[in-house]
């Protein structure tokens, strides 16, 4: 239960970021407000390391250890960000969510599948809901729209 | 062309947080923030090295606008753990539900200075839907 809370506060904890971020990003471009976003992140996780393990010690067998395509996240993040600044102005916000929602899920139920072999038909149940309830608040905001 | 390209936009989402996730259980969760960190940090100056930008740190920005990147830091830190916990799927609608009803708060209350845009109770019946979905997802 904790953990089904900690992902959801995430999810308000994205939506705050994108909107301080976009508005970093009009005063000073998007690239640059990354730039920032990434130095004070750096920071943040610093201190964060330091409270938690008490300094930042990092050992080289345990980076090895891991595959190296585990390391490529970050830089992924930032793809994703650069793409997002084109599209998301460029098509209406019913598609960018949708879309994205789509793209996120089916690949979600894939690596799902692909770690822990289940395809489960309650997450495919699931996202089929969540896919008609965001559908149908965007055809009442659009009602209210023609209305105005 | 851009519609294909949300689509990709979401997959590399659902990628990037199963390799965050990966490097969190391989080498612990807070280093794993740092290393995401540099390795973001580091894409991002080549952005900006091969878009020729000069950074402008002449300009005058309010603080709080510097927060985004300390809120990214537990996005980061908490999508790893939940990753690890609740596999990808769940992890992603359970994000996504938070998303919605951060955004109606917003709206609805115009924080940021964002335009007011008030909660119409018609939508309780998707966020409903939404819900129910995020519960077989769990239940399953």
């Amino acid at each position: 239960m904790m953990y089904i809370i900690l992902a959801f506060i995430t999810g308000a904890m994205v939506i705050l970021s994108m909107v301080i971020n976009s508005s970093l990003g009009k005063k000073i471009g998007v690239f640059q407000g990354t730039f920032i976003n990434y130095v004070v992140g750096l920071i943040g996780t610093s201190i964060m390391l330091l409270i938690m393990e008490g300094g930042i010690n990092i050992s080289f067998d345990k980076l090895h250890g891991v595959p190296a395509w585990a390391y490529l996240g970050g830089a992924i993040g930032v793809i994703v960000v650069s793409v997002s600044n084109v599209i998301i102005p460029k098509i209406p916000t019913i598609y960018s969510t949708l879309l994205i929602f789509i793209g996120q899920i089916a690949t979600g139920i894939l690596i799902d599948y692909l770690t822990v072999n289940v395809v489960s038909k309650g997450k495919i149940l699931g996202s089929i809901l969540i896919l008609g309830g965001l559908l149908y608040n965007f055809y009442v905001d659009k009602q209210e729209l023609i209305s105005e | 062309m851009y519609k294909l390209s949300a689509v990709i936009i979401g997959i590399l989402i659902a990628i990037m947080v199963t390799i965050n996730g990966a490097l969190s259980k391989g080498i612990g969760d807070y280093k794993a923030v740092l290393i995401i960190h540099i390795v973001g940090l580091i894409a991002v100056s080549l952005v900006l090295i091969l878009r020729k930008e000069k950074l402008k740190f002449n300009e005058k920005l309010p603080a709080y606008l510097f927060s985004g990147g300390a809120i990214g830091v537990f996005v980061v830190l908490f999508n790893n753990i939940a990753f690890n916990k609740l596999g990808a799927s769940l992890t992603l609608s359970l994000g996504l539900f938070g998303q919605l009803i951060m955004s109606g708060i917003i709206d609805h209350f115009g924080l940021f200075h964002m335009k007011v845009s008030k909660f119409k109770s018609k939508k309780i019946v998707g966020f409903f839907m939404i819900f129910l979905g995020i519960i077989v997802m769990v239940i399953y």
